[in-house]
């Protein structure tokens, strides 16, 4: 039997481009992901350090063969991959996980929070490639922090901006702003809510999408070693369809998963 | 052409190349990126009675050279294993090892009574999770209870009983020797090592169940220091395991002493790490003049003094 499905690629980044002190976007040259890869999906990259870092795929360039990732610097793993250059190589497993399921929806309402706008900016993306109607909700701390609202603009999806410090479109969190828009917006049959994030961000999105009888998706992060499945340390708590509950794998189960099933 | 294969007492393994229970699954996410039947054989991820949820979460913390893990023993049952999992294992054209774990020495008895029945190739007592609370490293800590334990676990199977003991231990040639005097047919070393990790910030424990089983690179000299070891002191055939991230480290095992060796943590880094290793020890024997891997085994040459 032989079953040689390339799981690993070595890929040399094409460029790097700084979006401010703590986010960096990379573009890697990896044709073989950027042609399989589907929204929500991730990488898990090599570093210096032992074990690799998982990252979501922010957008690909099929036609290219390229995949942007956005990396928010919180450590050094991190910090060494914000600072590749043009012509570095790394080691990359993926697509990895399950993604967003877009299928038979008509509109689609993703709700991002911190570096939870870039997996999502690959939502619409797709939802814009697809013809379905899209809006985009994303939160940050400030204006100075805010990340990717020129690119999401760009999509032509409708988009609403929303700051702590309350220099963008709302005041608030990324969960005030899409109450708001919720409450203006015609109801469409099968929309769903997407949602990527700090996980109190999530939660609160998840319950206000219960509140409009909306399904929700949403994409969880939990430390990881092989991102594939086989060594069950990326447990995250879901209630299982008898009612009870019971620990599914982040990586190959998840990321996103839908809201009813997380056990917050 | 390089002889691969080799014998771990009766069982014959067309190599010395097993992947190390608790880092493949069951075989099936790696079976997408690897052709499984090249390998010398598969260990399942460690299994009880019952099924078990395993800790809660995070249950990885990075360390230099190697990672914490505290899963907990989180499988579907023996059950549950039989019926879904073991027919495919089975198909995969390698030798099947089931990797069980006990609260106590009936558990063991009664699922090896029942793996008896079953098309499986050997059983690897896990006397060494550092994770749960009882039985497990409890009994693989204490030589009277190993010895017991084999013991009567041989009274109920024919199959080959492997004995994977703890370096969590004072001295692992007694582990070894009570093993032997149990009966185990071949002994298998290392599990992982107890260790901690700490958030300095939050001054906690970044592992949910407080400490973890540390694997990987950071603990090969130890696993290499207890089969040379243990290789002095048994006529067991034994496996090495810990830390093998590539063909180098696994031919020193063999020269240690080691007759096959698990390849753990590596599979975690990169998924074709097993076949990978097995392709680097052919290329090094190839390249050392050695036409039978089996050569290698046992062959470290001590500084006398
Ligand atoms: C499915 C998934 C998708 C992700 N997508 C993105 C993304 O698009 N952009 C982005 O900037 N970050 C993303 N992350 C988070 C990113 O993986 C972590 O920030 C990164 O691993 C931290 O590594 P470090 O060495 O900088 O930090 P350290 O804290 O030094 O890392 C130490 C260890 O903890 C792990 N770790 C620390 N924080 C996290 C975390 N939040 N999630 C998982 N593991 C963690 C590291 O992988 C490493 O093993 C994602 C995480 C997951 C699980
Ligand atoms: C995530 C993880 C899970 C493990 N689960 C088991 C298990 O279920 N049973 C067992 O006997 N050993 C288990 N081990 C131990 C390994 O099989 C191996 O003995 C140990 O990790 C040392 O080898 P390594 O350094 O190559 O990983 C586990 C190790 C890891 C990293
Ligand atoms: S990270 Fe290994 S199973 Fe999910």
């Amino acid at each position: 039997m032989t079953c040689d499905h390339p799981i690993e690629h070595l890929v040399t980044v094409r460029s790097s481009r700084r979006l401010n002190s703590q986010t960096t976007v990379l573009t890697l040259e990896a044709p073989l992901i950027a042609a399989t890869a589907a929204p929500g999906q991730f990488v898990n990259l090599s570093c210096d350090h032992f074990l690799r870092r998982p990252i979501g795929i922010m957008a690909v360039l099929r036609h290219e063969g390229l995949v942007e990732l956005g990396i928010r610097v919180v450590g050094d793993g991190t910090r060494e991959l914000a600072q590749k250059r043009p012509g570095d190589q790394l080691s990359v497993l993926g697509p990895l996980g399950h993604g967003f399921r877009l299928e038979g929806l008509q509109r689609v309402i993703t709700v991002g929070g911190g570096s939870g706008v870039f997996p999502l900016f690959f939502v619409q993306q797709v939802c814009r490639e697809r013809g379905i109607d899209a809006l985009a909700v994303c939160g940050y701390r400030s204006i100075d922090e805010s990340i990717l609202r020129d690119e999401y603009a760009g999509l032509g999806c409708q988009t609403l901006f929303a700051a702590d410090a309350g220099d963008l479109d709302v005041a608030g969190h990324a969960a005030d702003a899409l109450k708001q828009l919720l409450c203006q917006l015609p109801p469409v049959p099968q929309t769903a809510v997407l949602t990527c994030g700090p996980r109190p961000m999530m939660q609160a999105v998840a319950a206000l999408a219960r509140d409009y009888q909306l399904p929700c998706q949403v994409s969880l992060e939990e430390r990881m070693a092989c991102g594939i499945g086989v060594c069950l340390v990326c447990a995250c708590q879901v209630r299982e369809a008898d009612g009870a509950t019971g620990y599914q794998r982040c990586c190959v189960d998840g990321p996103v998963f839908d809201a009813e099933v997380v056990v917050w | 052409m390089v002889t691969t294969a080799v014998q771990v007492g009766s069982l014959s393994l067309k190599n010395p190349v097993l992947a190390a229970s608790g880092t493949f699954g069951f075989g099936r996410e790696m079976a997408q990126y690897q052709d499984l039947s090249r390998l010398g054989g598969i260990c399942s991820k460690g299994l009880t009675l019952r099924p078990r949820a395993g800790n809660p979460p995070p249950r990885v913390a990075e360390t230099s050279c190697g990672m914490l893990n505290s899963v907990g023993l989180q499988n579907p049952g023996l059950d549950v294993f039989l019926r879904d999992e073991l027919p495919f294992m089975r198909q995969q054209g390698c030798a099947v090892i089931v990797n069980v774990a006990g609260h106590s020495t009936d558990e063991y008895c009664e699922m090896c009574r029942r793996l008896d029945q079953t098309p499986v190739d050997a059983i690897e007592l896990n006397l060494s999770c550092p994770n749960v609370r009882e039985g497990c490293m409890l009994i693989g800590s204490d030589a009277r209870q190993i010895e017991s334990l084999i013991r009567q676990v041989k009274q109920e199977t024919r199959k080959p009983v492997w004995a994977k003991l703890t370096p969590n231990v004072t001295s692992i040639g007694d582990m070894a020797l009570a093993a032997q005097r149990g009966g185990a047919d071949a002994i298998v070393l290392i599990n992982t090592l107890l260790g901690l990790a700490i958030d300095y910030r939050t001054r906690r424990p970044i592992l949910g169940n407080n400490t973890g089983g540390l694997s990987g690179p950071a603990i090969k000299p130890v696993a290499l220091r207890m089969v040379a070891e243990v290789s002095q002191m048994v006529d067991l055939p034994l496996i090495g395991v810990g830390g093998i991230m590539n063909g180098q480290d696994a031919i020193e095992f063999l020269i240690a002493g080691a007759s096959a060796i698990e390849i753990g943590t590596a599979s975690l880094i990169r998924p074709t790490a097993c076949t990978d290793i097995l392709e680097e020890m052919t290329a090094l024997a190839q390249a050392d003049g050695v036409t039978d891997l089996a050569e290698y085994r046992g062959t470290l040459r001590l500084w006398g003094y």
